[in-house]
């Protein structure tokens, strides 16, 4: 890369940085600032600003509602996709490693079908067989462990490699130990890792999935958000960058609890986040 | 579970081998069996994903009520192609820029050795605005490049309307630069770890062999590089092709994309009678990523094949 000099690559970083930034900081002043955009000038740029929006907003009933929503469906959506692809995951490296190939295909068809697409054909089925699904809030948990299914998939399968499985299996088994304790005190927690990593990323996709609820017309954090832009907008921008915060948060956390864990494993490749 | 026993202790035999058999190993399924575990996957997949995604085809071809040619015919017609060439064109442009941009980027990151934590930020950063899509994002443009926005005040500022030249952040630059928000960012947690994988010695090889550093770039690096660019661009191709939420906030659900428009087919638009349509929209919206998907699963077995 030496083409490049020295100076060029950190201009274009800067002008990256302005990209990327410029957006998140109108936002804030939309959010924080009570002076229309037209009379902005160099003398009232640092005057009236407040957090009210906000904290109208975060004491609106409607969005306590919505927000215990999504926590519930983000909840039950990690409960259900560890259940469901920590056992596959380890059996296919266990018992059926011909089968991987086809397991990890099929972890990508959730790309194959856009959620659009997919909640099209959800309630062109379920609606006439199952309406009492669909009128549940929790029929999203399906779908969006559908969605999370990818990363998740892969998270696992590069914790589960960086393991030598089958030497710990045989050794804890040798030693006597059951099925369930081999799972429980051998195999989860040398894969907190993947698990953890599986489970933030599971959250970030849950909180702000907006395609499939708002045609399910279920009332999670995103579709609160939408609505409130027309009746509250600076609320629903505080809001939206406070989401923005804490995922940030949750992406660090995932990074701080790597970087730990890789000084004893290999787990580097598991940065690919949703990267299939 | 199935356990195998204390003799394939360290190398694992997935054909079951020949070895003998200890006292553990009786606990082994016999290899037909072994996909047994597999059918709760399966079936979860299948109830939730396949079903539906199969169900949808199955609507799409029922002979419709009004009309005497099918609804996967009519989706790809008219004012319906219309807006399956906009969405696509969107996506290429997009994947395009972002492929560009994204490497770019990367290979402008991973040059600035001296801040140690720079690297690290800008990974982290690139994670969370990857994943940054749907409302959030909307909002922040609005709030930048909107009519009313901050950027769009600054520029008038300096003496450039971009509304009068034609710009809107619902329209097809506007929704262009909103996606590269997400697409760059994409392209550059993918291109980190392909750009590390070049090792040093190759351009020192090359160097000492007296190849220019152009000669090294298009013999060398390039080629290398190709799984990874071909198949980024192909996954960023999806990624907007298949986005739904940004364009409808941008647009408050009047922008002429294909997921905005299958919405209006399935908000009970019956007095037509096509509610077909929107089934054969969404079914022609899955032929499509699986025509870039498989090129992509194929473009990733192939890198594989070389990485071994």
């Amino acid at each position: 890369m030496k083409f490049m000099g020295k100076i060029w690559p950190r201009l274009y970083i800067a002008i990256a940085i302005v990209f990327f930034v410029a957006p998140l900081l109108s936002m804030a002043r939309f959010a924080f600032q009570r002076i229309p955009v037209i009379s902005l000038g160099k003398d009232n740029l640092f005057k009236r600003w407040t957090i009210d929006g906000l904290l109208t907003t975060l004491r609106d009933p409607e969005f306590l509602h919505s927000l215990s929503v999504s926590l519930k469906v983000a909840f039950f959506t990690v409960l259900v996709l560890l259940f469901l692809m920590v056992p596959t995951t380890l059996w296919v490296h266990l018992s059926a490693p011909r089968w991987r190939g086809v397991v990890e295909t099929v972890t990508i068809l959730p790309y194959v079908v856009p959620p659009i697409a997919l909640v099209v054909g959800v309630s062109g089925t379920y609606r006439s067989i199952a309406p009492w699904f669909l009128a549940s809030n929790y029929s999203l948990v399906p779908f969006y462990a559908i969605l999370a299914m990818p990363f998740t998939f892969r998270s696992l399968d590069v914790g589960i490699k960086a393991l030598d499985l089958r030497t710990l299996v045989d050794a804890a088994k040798s030693l006597g130990a059951s099925s369930g304790r081999v799972m429980w005190n051998v195999l989860l927690p040398n894969l907190r890792t993947s698990l953890i990593n599986a489970a933030f990323l599971t959250i970030t996709v849950v909180l702000g999935e907006f395609t499939i609820a708002s045609l399910l017309l279920k009332r999670t954090l995103p579709m609160y958000m939408a609505q409130a832009q027309g009746s509250e907008p600076q609320g629903a921008l505080g809001l939206g960058l406070l989401i923005l915060v804490l995922t940030t948060i949750l992406f660090t956390l995932v990074s701080i609890i790597r970087k730990k864990d890789s000084k004893s494993i290999n787990v580097k490749n598991i940065n690919v986040g949703m990267v299939p | 579970m199935a356990l195998t026993g204390i003799s394939s202790l360290g190398q694992s035999d997935p054909k079951g081998g020949s070895h003998t058999r200890t006292p553990l190993q009786r606990f082994q399924l016999p290899v037909k069996f072994k996909p047994i575990g597999l059918i709760p996957f399966f079936g979860f997949v299948g109830l939730f994903l396949v079903w539906p995604a199969v169900s949808l085809f199955r609507l799409a071809i029922q002979p419709t009520k009004n009309s005497d040619i099918s609804a996967m015919r009519e989706a790809i017609t008219g004012d319906y192609l219309d807006s399956f060439v906009y969405t696509i064109k969107l996506s290429l442009l997009t994947a395009l820029l972002g492929v560009l941009l994204g490497s770019l980027l990367a290979a402008s990151v991973l040059r600035i050795e001296r801040p140690r934590w720079f690297r690290n930020f800008m990974t982290s950063f690139a994670g969370v605005a990857a994943n940054l899509g749907g409302i959030p994002l909307a909002f922040a443009f609005i709030a930048a490049l909107g009519t009313q926005g901050l950027i769009t005040k600054m520029i008038d500022y300096f003496g450039v309307n971009l509304s009068d030249a034609g710009f809107r952040i619902s329209n097809f630059a506007g929704i262009t630069i909103v996606y590269l928000y997400f697409q760059i960012p994409l392209m550059f947690l993918i291109m980190v770890p392909a750009f590390n994988g070049l090792r040093a010695s190759w351009s020192e090889a090359a160097a000492s062999l007296g190849a220019a550093p152009w000669q090294y770039w298009r013999y060398v690096g390039l080629p290398l590089l190709t799984p990874a660019l071909l198949g980024g661009f192909l996954l960023l191709f999806s990624n907007a092709f298949s986005a739904y939420a940004t364009a409808y906030a941008l647009s408050s659900g009047g922008a002429r994309l294909v997921p905005v428009q299958i919405r209006f087919f399935l908000q009970g638009n019956t007095i037509t009678g096509k509610d077909n349509l929107g089934y054969a929209l969404a079914a022609w919206m899955i032929i499509i990523m699986l025509i870039t998907m498989t090129g992509y699963l194929f473009v990733r077995r192939r890198a594989e094949k070389w990485q071994q």
